[in-house]
């Protein structure tokens, strides 16, 4: 199946001008699947983290959402163990206006606004509400341990 | 998307009968790395041959030297199983934390009945079904050969995987899960008992002596349970360990992700949209614009389609994604006139219920009873604990109403 002008065109565009913060280069070999790494917002604690995630874009992308999953283990309530992202516009929410940049700029900020109210992590959320300090305190550790570039 | 219909490759490992899906994880076995895999094809299944070399499989002879079934006349319509119909079913420790479930059904068929087939439903087997499924494992059917006699044998086994209770492990969301469970329920309400698929996995077909003689005895459960199972009926979705669930969870996640988007719109609403060429002031601040759906250039004169918020698109474009979702891709107004209950459990006049009328064969019938029920449904729901993943009111009871006037079209 050939690549839509779409997926060539993000791609151009998230080469020529890179979002800070973010990198997203496709696979050699399959366009459609892509390596991103995305920094921890400053004054999280994921910040000074690097991490790393696997793209994919559906054949009926974009009509449909990319398929996004976080590869570094992260301690975040709104992403579970295997890295799935609860996140609106990677679901209901989304939106064929939408782009790969706009979608990992999403995420960026849900690393620095996590929400505990709607929790994808359950244990980790429970945490969070019930001792944000040291819910914290483990997302910072476990950015140390885990997304160190 | 939707994987129902569509042919994926399963695949078995000869080293620690694993199976899974050759797309998804290759030809090497995920579970123990081992290369000696084969590809299982209809009409060559090498699990087939391991079950004969399995010692789980008695055989017969040796535990009932005279085997009830030896005197039992088939042709004698009976509604209830007969005690010699079961032969087997064990649970064996196959390992540390594994156990495994292993049953043998020997079920006589009356070439009498349909009533029998359909309505006196195989208790048994259809009990072995139901446990087999609901710890998501698989259960083979399969026709005897020498089926002169009308009878079946019926086997199944599945893996117990317990949790891990000493390491940590994630919760699984029990909400979400029993959403996807209660949708999926739902949706097969539409769906013909069993499906083309689930009756003959190996390809064999009945040995039609009679009016639904040879018909394997599926209970009508267990259909219900094959249109929740990944794949649509896909045979062989073992559960052998916490990535095998996570494996299948995941899957129904992403079947049910945008179930509780915006339903589509009606074709006629995105015919009658407005069609007009690109004038100047359409045109951003610097005097060009695309598309934001294709991401093309449109030029002046080229003609667009424009939804009532006034945000243009390609037609096509537009066109595919609002027969999917009725919402602006910009701004998520949807295009249809009356505006929908898009949020509320209590519309039976709203867009998603209008267009999705009579789309399944063998629904509720539609009218002011079954959005009653689903808004009962729904207020139970969240009467019984808290749906956090679908906080927002009437999320439940949207992917339920959904389920019920069938999935989302891809």
């Amino acid at each position: 199946m050939a690549l839509p002008k779409r997926i060539i065109k993000e791609t151009e565009r998230l080469m020529a001008e890179p979002v800070p913060g973010i990198s997203a280069v496709p696979h050699e070999d399959n366009l459609r699947y892509f390596d991103v790494h995305i920094h921890g917002p400053s004054q999280s604690p994921y910040e000074g983290g690097v991490f790393k995630l696997e793209l994919f874009l559906p054949d009926d992308y974009p009509m449909t959402p990319p398929k996004i999953r976080f590869l570094t283990k992260i301690y975040h309530p709104n992403i579970d163990r295997l890295g799935r992202i609860c996140l609106d516009v990677l679901k209901s929410n989304w939106s064929p206006a939408l782009q790969i940049r706009t979608i990992l700029l999403s995420i960026q900020a849900l690393l620095g606004a996590p929400n505990p109210d709607d929790p994808l992590a359950n244990d980790v959320a429970q945490r969070w509400k019930e001792d944000q300090n040291a819910a914290i305190e483990t997302a910072r550790q476990w950015t140390q341990e885990h997304a160190k570039p | 998307m939707d994987p129902a219909g569509q042919h994926r490759d399963m695949m078995y490992c000869h080293e620690c009968h694993d199976e899974w899906y050759r797309d998804e994880h290759g030809l090497t076995c995920p579970e123990c790395g081992s290369d000696f895999t084969e590809i299982i094809e209809e009409d060559h299944d090498p699990r087939d041959h391991d079950d004969d070399d399995d010692d789980s499989m008695p055989d017969l002879e040796d535990h009932h030297p005279q085997h009830p079934l030896h005197h039992h006349d088939p042709f004698q319509p009976a509604d209830d199983p007969e005690e010699g119909d079961i032969s087997r079913l064990q649970w064996r420790q196959v390992g540390p934390g594994r156990f495994s479930v292993t049953g043998t059904v020997y079920r006589t068929v009356s070439p009498h009945g349909q009533g029998r087939d359909d309505g006196g439903a195989n208790a048994l087997g259809g009990f072995a079904s139901i446990l087999n499924n609901m710890i998501g494992g698989a259960a083979r059917g399969q026709p005897a050969p020498e089926d002169a006699v009308h009878r079946f044998s019926y086997t199944s086994s599945a893996r117990l995987a317990p949790r891990d209770a000493i390491n940590p492990q994630a919760h699984m969301e029990p909400v979400d899960e029993m959403t996807n469970v209660l949708v999926g329920l739902m949706a097969t309400f539409g769906e013909a008992p069993g499906g083309p698929n689930a009756q003959h996995p190996h390809g064999h077909p009945p040995h039609a002596n009679g009016p639904g003689g040879g018909q394997m005895p599926f209970h009508p459960i267990l259909a219900l349970l094959n249109g929740m199972r990944p794949g649509n009926g896909t045979m062989g979705d073992f559960v052998y360990s916490q990535e095998g669930l996570d494996r299948i969870i995941s899957q129904l996640m992403e079947q049910t992700q945008s179930s509780n988007a915006p339903g589509p719109a009606s074709q006629q609403e995105i015919d009658a949209l407005v069609r007009k060429p690109v004038t100047t002031e359409m045109l951003g601040s610097e005097g060009r614009a695309d598309c934001s759906i294709c991401m093309e250039e449109v030029n002046i004169g080229e003609e667009v389609t424009e939804l009532p918020c006034h945000h243009w698109f390609h037609h096509p474009c537009v066109a595919a994604w609002l027969a999917e979702h009725d919402t602006c891709p910009h701004c998520r107004q949807g295009i249809s006139k009356h505006e929908r209950p898009s949020n509320t459990a209590d519309g039976n006049t709203g867009a998603s219920g209008v267009n999705n009328h009579g789309q399944m064969p063998g629904s509720f019938a539609m009218g002011d009873g079954p959005a009653n029920d689903a808004t009962l449904v729904q207020e139970n729901w969240e009467n019984s604990g808290s749906s956090q993943q679908d906080s927002s009111s009437g999320g439940i009871g949207d992917r339920i109403r959904r389920g019920l006037f069938g999935p989302p079209h891809r």
